[in-house]
């Protein structure tokens, strides 16, 4: 208690003397007043990466065309530069060996292809098209080549992919999109092991972020 | 982190180099959400160029968009984010603009008049750094390309003679040590290998154009025989490896590397296999 008040005592006077010190000499004759401003930090948004959705046909050598469909992500690294990466599945039947042999080549009639992959893009010709007398959109013919996997009829086999698009810009942020691609990958289902070439076109609509 | 907080850290435990990948990963996810706005530092008196008081006036906010005074004697607006695109409208000195989107190195800006183009990152370079927005990663020149921090690339190669195919991606922690999470696929005669590792580089010469590096990791293996080949298994194995390569900046964005690496995969209590690899790629900066 004691303690406590001897404590109390001695901060108490020392802050008294403190603020019984006069305010220094000033040199400045000129007191300079300093307009505070608020300073805004400028943002602004950009939508350098791209998300979309895609179907079509993938055409698997030897047996037949079907229907794909997809998600894409992509980000553009300059004007001219891209890449994306793509996830896709298709289902394959083997009717047409069905029909020739005794139990086909699947276990069940049809298999599921799935494939994915990481492809760099570019944009050889970009441009505008125009719609009517009034509207010009942006455009961009690209060509893209990538690596990636497909797995079929559960084997996993590395695939590379080249190709070409067609990406219009209806606004700043959303691009209707045409692809072709041919998926290159070895084989060997029937028998012998082989390179396949597997030609897929699609359609879809990407939105920038 | 300065390089003096680095020394003081000693990677040794596989925990702390999870949660370094992990790291990574967030990064990215941060780098997505936050280049929505690009990151700005609050406009500094002492930065901006003195010959220009007029452009020091506060970046006004009119509306959505940041409103800048243009400092270069003119500014060209082309029609789309492209430089085949045509100029349609000049804009002046001392001209008001607002900055609406980025995209690329195209910003598309509107003038006071109400006309909207698209103009290159290289002409607004003076206006951006008056009105105070800091140096994204996108503007950083070759010289200043050690604060980039997020890379991703392919390499091509061959691992025990089977072509190899990897993808990886790296963040840069300092100016010479890097977290990397590679994923990477081998397809030989007879199996295909999976594997993934995180490798930690150091980059002590990481400032010249063609800067060597080292690095350790350790990883994931796993190998499928092919499915025509009868009674094979796959065989799942971690993974240890080490790595020493060269990387040459091509520009201030892509980067070439060629990178020679030594696999360890412990098969079995017993077994372990060596692997040898060589590959070369290219890669990017975010």
């Amino acid at each position: 208690m004691h303690r406590i008040l001897w404590a109390t005592a001695l901060v108490g006077s020392c802050a008294t003397a403190f603020a019984a010190d006069p305010p220094p000499k000033s040199d400045q004759v000129v007191v300079p007043e300093v307009d505070r401003r608020d300073i805004g930090v400028p943002k602004f948004p950009s939508n350098d990466f791209e998300i979309g959705a895609f179907v079509g046909t993938y055409a698997t050598q030897n047996f037949g065309t079907s229907a794909v469909g997809g998600v894409r992500l992509g980000y553009h690294i300059t004007e001219d530069f891209f890449v994306e990466g793509v996830y896709a599945i298709s289902k394959v039947s083997d009717t047409s060996f069905r029909q020739i042999l005794p139990g086909g080549v699947f276990p069940e009639e049809k298999a599921k292809l799935s494939y994915y992959n990481v492809s760099f893009g570019y944009n050889v010709l970009p441009g505008e098209v125009f719609i009517g007398a009034k509207r010009a959109k942006p455009s961009q013919l690209y060509l893209i080549g990538g690596v990636g996997s497909t797995k079929f009829d559960e084997q996993r086999r590395p695939t590379y992919n080249v190709g070409f698009g067609f990406r219009v810009y209806l606004m700043d942020a959303v691009a209707l999109q045409l692809d072709m691609r041919d998926h290159i990958y070895s084989l060997d289902l029937l028998g012998k092991r082989q390179s396949t070439q597997n030609l897929e076109l699609t359609g879809g609509l990407t939105v920038n972020f | 982190m300065t390089t003096r907080h680095l020394k003081l850290i000693k990677i040794k435990h596989r925990a702390v180099a999870v949660a370094l990948f992990a790291a990574l990963f967030a990064t990215l996810f941060a780098v997505t959400t936050a280049r929505a706005a690009d990151a700005v530092a609050p406009a500094d008196a002492a930065s901006a160029p003195i010959s220009a008081p007029v452009s020091l006036a506060t970046p006004a906010r009119d509306g959505d968009a940041e409103r800048l005074q243009i400092t270069e004697p003119y500014l060209e607006l082309r029609t789309g984010p492209g430089r085949g695109y045509p100029v349609f409208f000049v804009a002046g000195r001392d001209e008001w603009i607002a900055i609406e989107l980025r995209r690329t190195d195209w910003y598309k800006v509107r003038t006071d008049g109400g006309k909207v183009g698209w103009v290159s990152r290289q002409q607004l370079e003076s206006t951006l750094t008056a009105g105070g927005v800091r140096k994204s990663f996108r503007d950083i020149l070759l010289d200043d390309y050690l604060t980039r921090r997020v890379q991703m690339g392919v390499a091509w190669g061959r691992f025990k003679s089977e072509p190899m195919l990897k993808l990886w991606s790296s963040y840069r922690l300092s100016e010479t040590l890097s977290v990397e999470g590679t994923l990477g696929q081998v397809q030989g005669v007879f199996s295909g290998t999976d594997f993934w590792h995180i490798n930690l580089l150091a980059e002590p010469w990481s400032d010249r154009r063609f800067s060597p590096f080292a690095g350790v990791g350790f990883g994931k293996f796993k190998n499928f025989p092919n499915l025509s080949l009868v009674g094979a298994e796959t065989t799942d194995a971690k993974l240890a490896g080490a790595v020493i390569g060269v990387r040459y900046h091509l520009s201030d964005r892509f980067v070439l590397r060629a990178d020679y690496s030594l696999y360890t995969a412990f098969v079995s209590d017993a077994h372990s296999a060596e692997y040898r690899a060589f590959t070369a790629g290219i890669s990017f900066f975010f």
